[in-house]
């Protein structure tokens, strides 16, 4: 049996213009991306070619789907037009078909299922018809060859319009709540009903109450109450004394200190109630105002002085690899140095610092990379107070410089940024964030424990430079 | 850029061969069965391995001709270098894109039909 899934764009409209920044086939679910249960269900129904078609654009599911093979499908996708019936997306796709039985998935609708089952025997042995519909959607079962339809009466699975923030809302809910079990949720856990996702640090005093489902690259700080039924997305940070309940957190968003969050979906920096989607847009505290200059006090003497020795640490570590090392590396032309001006830590002056890029090609370059040594000469800066460890990258002093260090409180230029620590691309929005979040959250003790994190990860950090 | 022309139940089914862009577009719009003729024909993009919007213009100028002398231009057999060009330029909505030659030449005949 084959699978067409056909999705039209006017169907998931509302996704766009509720949850804006979303792709409306990748709408996660439970933190499941709502295309990867269609290809599931296809899967256990006995498909093992599926296409995908849509009068939208399908350039971000198909980067993400790829070829299928991580099902152990073969995936395919075409375009159809806005007025095409089943009958011209029959014809316009008939290779495909080739006389085989096809399933057919129209509209954006959940198909309930349950992963223990086995529908192949069932939808195999089933005369074409229509297996069960909703008001957005249904499935059908076709063989091309065949005129004869039917419609059967007993229906193996369910169907779910997704028409609405308020419907996504309550299927989400409904699926984490009663039907967990019955999906492939993404995440591990020691218990039923709490699935937690990679690179997910939970501080010791935050609770967790299932069920809940919580994504990649998560911090959940102190004293925070996640859950009961709670889905927290990925690269999301819950600040401290927080509770988020009964409520959808997505990707890539920020809950700030001692936040309610009750019954609602929260998208980047928007709170939107389920009921009707309306929306306020949440005030950042951190983000906005009220970042304390944390370049002053007794507080900075003391990290000043702990990240001056730890500097001299690394340079007494690093020092003989730097000597026999660069010296190779030069002659090669891999070893480039220049000098670049950023503004110091008072963002008023500016500073001159060694710029240097290693290219990474040989055992040799991918050595000094791994150890850094490309840091060592700036490390001297920090043992005389002008840099800092960690903290952020250096912002060039450029006249057209669209984010000056006066709109980022708390600016420490560094060896090291805590983007790097954390694994995020430097230099983005998403960096000037986790920069921004241990403006005011690190101590000198954590700001070491981040230093040896970017040192860890330049030895696994891969690309080319 | 070779243009290879069959027939499969009188639909004449072209089949550009190679690259289609800004030196190869002027090939296409001066084939006689394309530019010239009143008759509905498929367009087989199978062994087209680049396209650029010179190339997409030149289709688009095709279809519209093709239109307005109560004919079409259907497309058929894309592969996903080609597929994708349409996806970002949202071209496919102004085509009717088949994955089976066949089956495009029977929609032609139907249409041909019809009127």
């Amino acid at each position: 049996m084959k699978t067409l899934l056909t999705i039209r764009e006017n169907s998931y409209a509302w996704v766009t213009s509720a949850l804006q920044g979303l792709t409306p086939l990748l709408l996660p679910i439970c933190n499941k991306p709502f295309v990867e249960f269609l290809v599931d269900f296809a899967v256990l129904a006995g498909s093992r070619e599926i296409r995908l078609l849509s009068d939208g654009p399908l350039q971000e599911v198909e980067q993400y789907c790829e070829d299928g093979s991580r099902w152990g499908v073969q995936m395919s996708y075409a375009h159809i037009k806005e007025s095409d019936d089943l009958q011209t997306i029959f014809e316009k796709n008939r290779r495909f078909c080739n006389d085989s039985k096809v399933m057919v998935i129209d509209g954006f609708v959940f198909v309930g299922y349950d992963k223990k089952n086995d529908y192949s025997d069932l939808f195999n042995s089933m005369p074409d018809g229509t297996v069960a519909s909703c008001t957005t959607g249904s499935i059908r079962l076709f063989t091309v060859s065949e005129s004869n339809m039917a419609n059967n009466d007993e229906t193996p699975v369910s169907l779910t319009p997704i028409d609405s923030v308020e419907s996504y809302y309550d299927l989400s809910m409904h699926i984490l709540r009663h039907e967990s079990s019955r999906y492939v949720l993404p995440g591990y856990g020691s218990e039923p009903d709490s699935y937690v996702g990679r690179n997910v640090t939970i501080s010791k005093s935050a609770e967790i109450i299932k069920p809940v489902s919580i994504g990649n690259n998560v911090q959940i700080l102190a004293g925070s109450v996640i859950g009961p039924d709670a889905v927290i997305g990925s690269n999301v940070i819950i600040d401290r004394k927080s509770r988020i309940t009964e409520s959808i957190v997505l990707d890539n968003t920020y809950i700030g200190e001692e936040l309610d969050v009750e019954h609602k979906m929260a998208n980047r920096n928007t709170l939107i109630s389920p009921q009707g989607a309306v929306s306020i847009a949440m005030e950042d505290p951190h983000l906005l105002t009220g970042i304390k200059d944390t370049a002053r006090g007794i507080g900075n003497l003391l990290r000043t002085i702990v990240h001056a020795l730890t500097a001299i640490v690394l340079i007494l570590l690093l020092v003989i690899p730097f000597i026999l090392i660069t010296p190779i590396l030069a002659v090669q032309g891999k070893w480039k140095s220049s000098r670049k001006t950023c503004y110091d830590h008072t963002c008023k002056g500016a500073i001159s610092l060694p710029d240097v890029s290693i290219e990474r090609s040989g055992p040799l370059s991918a050595i000094a990379f791994a150890l850094s040594l490309d840091r060592l000469p700036t490390l001297f800066r920090v043992v005389g107070g002008k840099l800092s460890l960690i903290g952020n990258a250096p912002m060039a002093a450029e006249e057209k410089n669209l984010s000056p260090p006066a709109a980022t409180p708390g600016y420490r230029p560094a060896v090291f940024s805590y983007a790097e620590a954390e694994n995020w691309p430097v230099g983005g929005s998403d960096a000037a964030i986790v920069e921004r979040f241990y403006a005011i959250h690190s101590n000198p003790l954590q700001d070491i424990g981040l230093t040896m994190k970017s040192l860890i990860n330049r030895f696994h950090d891969t690309t080319t430079a | 850029m070779i243009i290879k022309e069959t027939k499969l139940d009188n639909i004449t089914i072209v089949a550009p061969v190679g690259t289609l862009d800004a030196s190869t577009a002027s090939l296409l719009n001066e084939n006689k069965v394309l530019s010239e003729t009143s008759a509905t024909v498929v367009l087989d993009l199978s062994q087209v391995d680049f396209l650029d919007s010179s190339g997409l213009g030149a289709l688009v100028g095709i279809a519209r001709k093709k239109r307005e002398k109560k004919a079409d231009m259907v497309l058929t057999s894309m592969n996903d270098n080609v597929r994708k060009v349409f996806e970002i330029t949202q071209a496919f909505q102004l085509f009717d894109v088949y994955d089976d030659a066949r089956s495009a030449a029977e929609h032609c005949r139907t249409k041909t039909a019809s009127q």
